[in-house]
């Protein structure tokens, strides 16, 4: 039997898609260029649900049983549901024995918080729970600049135009970083 | 003692109680106002991450070729902002964002965000203001 999700996206692609899982994995199949990104069963050894921009994202986290060649690679899908939770988290139960995790995102609204750094991702944390996450691969430049500002650089997509509708792109961050203590995670939660 | 030394102290504020809170408009990916939240949401990296009004410091915006550049500045402490200075945060000592950087070829659309932060900014200030001077 095979369970479809529709209007799911891939990445951070603005393809949508469709999401298919079986049994035997599962596959993501894009409306517009045709493009196929499968996972078999036993790569996937994680799972998460998370708030994103495009409603809910699963995380999958891929390895292959053979340790050697394990490597910390992870797949995401936007454009879920709420109420199409407890139905992915049964598929994932089910066919894959994958708990499906909740990652709490914070929507306080703050500027300040802590970084930490999560796989090749530096997450940024507001009372312990991730406001955002920079995909470290993707950072062309950082300046420090007086010991307490740091910058990261995104390079621009191609120089082609975007259409109109396109996403806003993020070029630079930059962080004040006062404490050059190592601070433990602590909550500013009352 | 404490009399006539009425210092500035730190008020608290949220953007939103949960997830659910957020917007449809966040789906676009893009940068939008919601004036009810007093919020600017950001897309970073495929996240919806909002900021609170009381947050954003100013606004500035550059066109270069096809783009123009929209930078949004935050209140952080160790800022030479003159009067600002004895601004309170709750954890002076944490990690803050000081600005972002947005590229856009839709100069149009990035001078009304660019407007309707520093409308929004204005409006909260006037009413802080009045609140103040009632409380005087």
């Amino acid at each position: 039997m095979t369970t479809q999700f529709d209007q799911i996206y891939h990445g951070l692609s603005p393809e949508v898609g469709k999401l298919r899982i079986a049994q035997g994995g599962m596959a993501w199949r894009g409306e517009e260029a045709n493009q196929t990104v499968a996972i078999p069963s036993d790569e996937m050894k994680w799972a998460q649900w998370i708030r994103v921009a495009r409603n809910y994202q699963l995380r999958l986290g891929l390895g292959s049983k053979d340790k050697k060649t394990a490597d910390r690679k992870r797949e995401t899908f936007d454009g879920f549901q709420r109420d199409d939770h407890d139905k992915l988290a049964h598929l994932l139960k089910q066919y894959f024995s994958i708990v499906l995790e909740t990652k709490e995102v914070s929507v306080k609204g703050w500027n300040w918080g802590m970084t930490d750094f999560q796989g090749q991702d530096l997450a940024f944390l507001i009372s312990n729970k991730t406001a955002f996450e920079l995909p470290l691969n993707k950072v062309a430049n950082s300046n420090i600049a007086g010991r307490t500002e740091v910058s990261l650089e995104f390079p621009a997509p191609a120089d082609k135009k975007p259409g109109r509708g396109a996403p806003d792109e993020l070029t630079e961050i930059r962080f004040y970083v006062p404490g050059t203590h190592t601070k433990e995670a602590r909550g500013s939660d009352a | 003692g404490l009399a006539g030394k009425e210092g500035k102290t730190w008020k608290r504020f949220q953007s939103y109680k949960g997830e659910a809170g957020l917007p449809r408009e966040v789906e676009t990916v893009r940068i939008f106002v919601d004036r009810k939240a007093q919020t600017i949401i950001f897309p970073i990296h495929g996240f919806a991450v909002p900021f609170h009004i009381n947050t954003i410091k100013n606004v500035s915006k550059s066109d270069e070729g096809d783009f123009t550049y929209l930078r949004v500045n935050f209140q952080t402490p160790g800022q030479l902002a003159g009067k600002k200075e004895d601004t309170p945060f709750e954890d002076p000592d944490a990690t803050f964002i000081r600005s972002v950087t947005y590229r856009s070829s839709d100069q149009h659309r990035f001078d009304s965000i660019s407007k309707q932060i520093t409308d929004l900014k204005k409006e909260v200030n006037k009413r802080e203001q009045q609140k103040k001077e009632m409380a005087d």
